[in-house]
């Protein structure tokens, strides 16, 4: 029996119904991946791994997720296991502790097969800036699965594993997942603890998940979600079961369209998706409102203030002195640096950590990163409004369907503009997924519902009774079906 | 954004440029420079910047010692080490 | 030419919390190297920080005792800069909204007070530590310093000499040892000093140029490094150069300062609140706690002492001004024990004793709870106070209990008025020509029959009973 593109559910089922073992599942998983062409992992955790799933088997673990294997984004300290972030800085690099969101999922009973490919240190839209080499899309190997967290993506996408950790910024998960067809959930800033996730920019990072389906994202971020003592930023409301209001009816909800997310200069496939994903939820009894959020045009600039601003301090500890890479034949403790990181970081991490330090250099906080923060303001009382008006917020995911390896990698600001959709809800902290509504040029797009603070149950409700009404989330690479 | 600023803003990041990627980068930089330059047309006065989206506060520990010695870990794994030190090349004050 | 001196000074006082700022690893000084290193202190990647409560608390208790403003929201930022003891790349301090704001504090020179104001003081981590001389081309680090909470206190350029400046720096240090807001030990690098220094022409409203000298840890350093600085730029400016703003050593073996290597480029620390911290808010009944627990400030005490329990003022100063020796001051002394003779005893007989082997009180043998058994022993006659310091000797070698020395060495005082009488008569008896001499009107003699009288019974008569009773005999 082949367990590629099973989902979480059904894996839960045959295990408790021992069709077969967990021991089995995680052979096969990395069967799978050894034949896979898509670049999606950087490391594989094969020993304890298989170890792990002979616990389950003998009985020695439980929990929602045991012996079901999982992939974890490269981006979390996984204890004794390296963990790179992307870069050749961290290339070897074995971290002493556990990330919260690791930590979790473990307990859980789940186990870790391997860290997944990734953008360097989050930095990108296409995984095309790991220095482990590009991810491939599995619907087209030549095309981009999406970013950063394009290796955890293209991995459930594949049918590698069914579920799979990412983190998102400014889109870092809804837009891979919408580009490789698959389901892909970011929290509540806040919702998940940030303790040993390698931080990009903090006040824009949160972690989440990849699955196959709405359902599985919620038992996923059951366990993801947590108050965290190690995190000052992480919120202390009481945990949520995601799934326990995941069937509610939709009748008479409301959902709120963007007047200023113009999509009519998309292509005609995103704009006929979009439309037809309406009629779905029109059917299942909720209506459209207009909303205008005048200041989400904001968005894409503001974001590249305050994130590169952020992530060039955040980078700053790596220098060669503690850990991770240090150069040879340095002269002194300068060289050390300069040559230390400019070999150790990719071109796009250097670019944005230059922006980060302009930004913030004397005489300029005030003009941008002030101004940045309060245009983030702005933009957060756009949400609060609109929430006010509306349920949910719905847009296409990322503008277009995924585009080839290497086009867009001349000018920075076009692969910016691929998180359009996507970077408010970050710049926000409102909750946000994506999951599969069709295809444009046989490749998938996703659709994208926003929610309100701490209503990720409510976001999870609408894309559940979407996917229990299409098959969308139900084709991959292999169906042969992507019209 | 001329030379200098470039030279300037990277000696502060700890960069150097490779000479053939230098007038990429600082043609990018300027480009990204003037799209968020965007954000100085708009009209911010009395907005209180964001420094958190759920607007909370720090939490406060208590003052108990709660930590391993890990120094056989944290020298191992450095780049250059003795039995108790990071070493790096010599610091003149 | 005429010149005057404006210096304002910049203390990091390390807080004497048990945990760091930012982490819980422990504070204590002198541990093995790099053995008090947490996750958050090595700034490894995934790391966050999170506040120590206690850290505010001192912070706050060392405003209200300066009168300053206290911001019950502060912020935290980050001043980005490299270097091998800075494990982050970037400092986390309170540069835009500090806990502390305003205040002052009174010094005494010579007898004159003076105000100098306080401009603010914030809540910074401390860095690790670089050691240079441990390979002849390699510097080590050592971070067990990393991530410790300073206290950094700026005055306000209100200074006028070197001498201003030691009297602040003695006036801050009795005032944060004296709240448990930090140790003091200067020698350990607790309580650090900057001073900025510059000079201009008598009468010149505006500032001259002001050069910085760093990390000066002796008041003896303090008042050398400025003088050698004033007397730099005096000449400097005679000369008619100009003084360069710049960061200076004190070199104590030469006594001059010299300039630290200057950078390329100067230092653009791009502050920015720092994003894994949020507003840090004091309640107003957490600030009601922290009012209630603010210990009583050396002058008060010292006020207290002198109308409640009637001290002579010098000593009421000198036991209040130590923290250690108010306390155990304060716990020797109960409704059974003389404060006066308390006093008397801890800063004579105790203050020799202390000086002597170079410690402070709660370092020696003597505890608070034997002090006043042996006040109370002299109260209640059992010994006499001469006794008392022999007794007082003994415990401070062995520590032992005052009860079990005077038992053991039969210290007990004589009563009995009859067994000193008969003593008394022995003595006359026994020197019929002073006795003679004596009323001859030779009053002096009186204190060689009483120092025979003690002889005779190795000091352990009643002294006032001696005197009565040899003054009756005598007569």
């Amino acid at each position: 029996m082949s367990i590629k593109y099973k989902t979480l559910s059904e894996l839960k089922e045959l295990l408790e119904k021992k069709d077969i073992s967990s021991f089995e599942l995680v052979e096969e998983t990395f069967k799978n991946i050894s034949s896979s062409k898509t670049n999606s992992f950087i490391t594989l955790n094969e020993e304890v791994a298989l170890t792990k799933a002979k616990e389950f088997d003998q009985g020695e673990c439980e929990g929602d997720l045991a012996g079901l294997p999982i992939a974890q984004k490269d981006l979390f300290c996984t204890k004794n296991l390296r963990t790179t972030c992307g870069s050749r800085i961290l290339e070897n690099f074995i971290p002493p502790y556990n990330a919260t969101v690791v930590e979790n999922l473990s307990k859980a009973g789940s186990i870790c097969v391997g860290k997944t490919n990734m953008d360097e240190f989050a930095m990108g839209s296409s995984n095309e800036t790991s220095y482990f080499g590009a991810v491939k899309n599995p619907w087209d190997l030549e095309r981009v699965p999406g970013g950063s967290s394009g290796g955890s993506a293209a991995a459930v996408a594949e049918g590698l594993v069914c579920a799979a950790t990412g983190t998102d910024t400014g889109g870092s998960i809804r837009q891979p997942a919408a580009l490789c067809g698959i389901t892909g959930i970011k929290p509540t800033y806040g919702r998940a603890s940030r303790w040993g996730m390698i931080a990009f920019a903090s006040s824009l990072d949160q972690a989440g998940a990849f699955a196959r389906n709405a359902e599985d994202c919620a038992l996923l971020l059951n366990h993801i979600c947590s108050h965290d003592e190690k995190d000052s930023t992480s919120l202390s409301n009481d945990k949520e079961n995601y799934l326990e209001n995941i069937n509610n009816d939709l009748k008479g909800k409301k959902i709120g369209i963007v007047k200023e997310f113009d999509i009519s200069n998309l292509s005609k496939e995103v704009q006929d998706s979009f439309e037809q994903s309406k009629k779905i939820f029109e059917s299942l009894g909720a209506n459209f409102v207009e909303v205008s959020m005048p200041n989400i045009k904001l968005s894409v600039p503001t974001y590249y203030v305050v994130a590169p601003a952020e992530c060039s301090s955040n980078l700053s500890r790596f220098d060669g002195v503690k850990y991770g890479y240090r150069a040879e034949n340095v002269n002194d403790l300068e060289d050390l640096y300069i040559k230390s990181r400019s070999e150790g970081f990719g071109d796009e991490v250097k670019r944005r950590i230059l922006i980060g330090t302009y930004v913030l250099s004397a005489g300029f906080y005030d003009a941008y990163y002030k101004k940045a923060q309060q245009s983030r303001r702005m933009i957060k009382n756009d949400f609060v409004k609109a929430f006010s008006e509306v349920d949910v917020i719905m847009s296409p995911s990322s503008p277009s369907s995924a585009f080839k390896i290497g086009s867009k990698t001349e000018d920075p600001i076009e692969m910016y503009l691929e998180d359009l959709f996507t970077i408010s809800s970050n710049l926000a902290g409102v909750p946000a997924m994506s999951i599969p509504h069709g295809f444009s040029k046989n490749l998938p797009i996703g659709l994208q519902l926003i929610g309100n603070y701490l209503e990720e149950s409510e976001i999870l409700n609408f894309a559940h009774q979407y996917q229990k009404n299409t098959d969308w989330h139900i084709r991959n690479p292999d169906s042969g079906d992507n019209s | 954004m001329d030379n200098k600023t470039v030279e300037t803003i990277s000696y502060l990041a700890r960069l150097k440029l490779d000479k053939d990627k230098k007038d990429k980068i600082t043609k990018d930089l300027e480009n990204i420079i003037n799209f968020v330059d965007e954000l100085q047309d708009i009209n911010t006065d009395d907005v209180t910047p964001l420094a958190n989206p759920l607007e909370k506060t720090a939490p406060k520990r208590k003052d108990f010692v709660n930590s391993k010695d890990r120094k056989e870990v944290f020298l191992e794994n450095s780049p250059q080490s003795d039995q108790d030190y990071f070493i790096v090349p010599k610091v003149v004050e | 030419m005429s010149w005057e001196t404006v210096i304002g000074l910049e203390v990091h006082a390390q807080l004497s919390t048990n945990t760091k700022l930012f982490s819980s690893a422990s504070t204590k000084f002198g541990s093995e190297p790099n053995t008090q290193v947490d996750l958050v202190d090595l700034g490894l990647p995934g790391v966050l920080p999170v506040v120590n409560k206690d850290a505010f608390k001192k912070a706050i208790t060392f405003g209200l005792a300066i009168n300053a403003d206290i911001n019950q929201e502060s912020t935290f930022d980050r001043k980005n800069y490299f270097y091998p003891d800075l494990p982050k790349g970037y400092q986390i301090t309170q540069m835009t909204l500090p806990i502390v704001e305003g205040g002052s504090i009174e010094i005494n020179v010579d007898g004159n007070i003076k105000t100098i104001n306080i401009t603010r003081a914030h809540l910074e981590e401390d860095a690790g530590k670089s050691i240079h001389d441990a390979y002849p081309d390699k510097s080590v680090i050592d971070l067990n310093r990393a991530g410790t909470p300073l206290l950094e206190i700026v005055s306000e350029p209100e200074i006028s000499s070197a001498k201003e400046a030691v009297s602040y720096m003695k006036a801050l240090h009795q005032l944060v040892t004296f709240l448990d807001v930090c140790d003091g030990d200067m020698s350990q690098g607790s309580l650090r000093c900057d001073a900025n220094v510059s000079i201009r022409k008598v009468g010149d409203s505006e500032l001259g140029t002001r050069t910085e000298i760093k990390n000066i840890n002796s008041f003896k350093f303090i008042e050398k490094a400025i003088n050698f600085e004033i007397k730099r730029q005096i000449k400097v400016l005679e000369n008619g150069d100009k003084v360069i703003q710049e960061t200076r050593l004190y070199d104590s073996l030469k006594d001059e300062t010299r300039p630290m290597r200057s950078k390329e480029f100067a230092n653009d620390y791009r502050y920015f609140p720092d994003p894994d911290l949020l507003p840090v808010i004091i309640s107003d009944d957490e600030m009601d706690e922290i009012k209630d627990s603010f210990p009583e400030l050396p002058n008060d005490k010292s006020k207290r002492y002198i109308s409640e329990l009637k001290i002579d003022e010098n000593e009421a100063q000198i036991i209040s001004s130590s923290r250690e020796l108010s306390i155990f001051f304060e716990l020797a002394v109960d409704s059974e024990s003389d404060p006066k003779l308390a006093a008397n005893l801890l800063v004579g007989e105790i203050g020799s004793l202390l000086n002597k082997d170079n410690i402070k009180i709660n370092e020696s043998n003597l505890s608070s709870d034997n002090f006043n058994t042996l006040l109370k022993r002299i109260s209640d006659g059992t010994i006499s106070k001469k006794i008392a310091k022999t007794v007082l000797a003994d415990i401070w070698d062995s520590g032992k209990d005052a009860d079990e020395i005077i038992k053991n060495q039969g210290l007990v005082q004589i009563q009995d008025e009859s067994i000193i009488q008969d003593i008394a008569q022995k003595i006359l008896e026994a020197n019929p020509d002073q006795v003679a001499a004596f009323k001859a009107g030779k009053d002096k003699l009186f204190g060689f029959f009483v120092g025979q009288v003690m002889k005779e019974t190795q000091g352990k008569a009643n002294p006032k009973s001696v005197n009565d009773i040899l003054k009756k005999l005598l007569s």
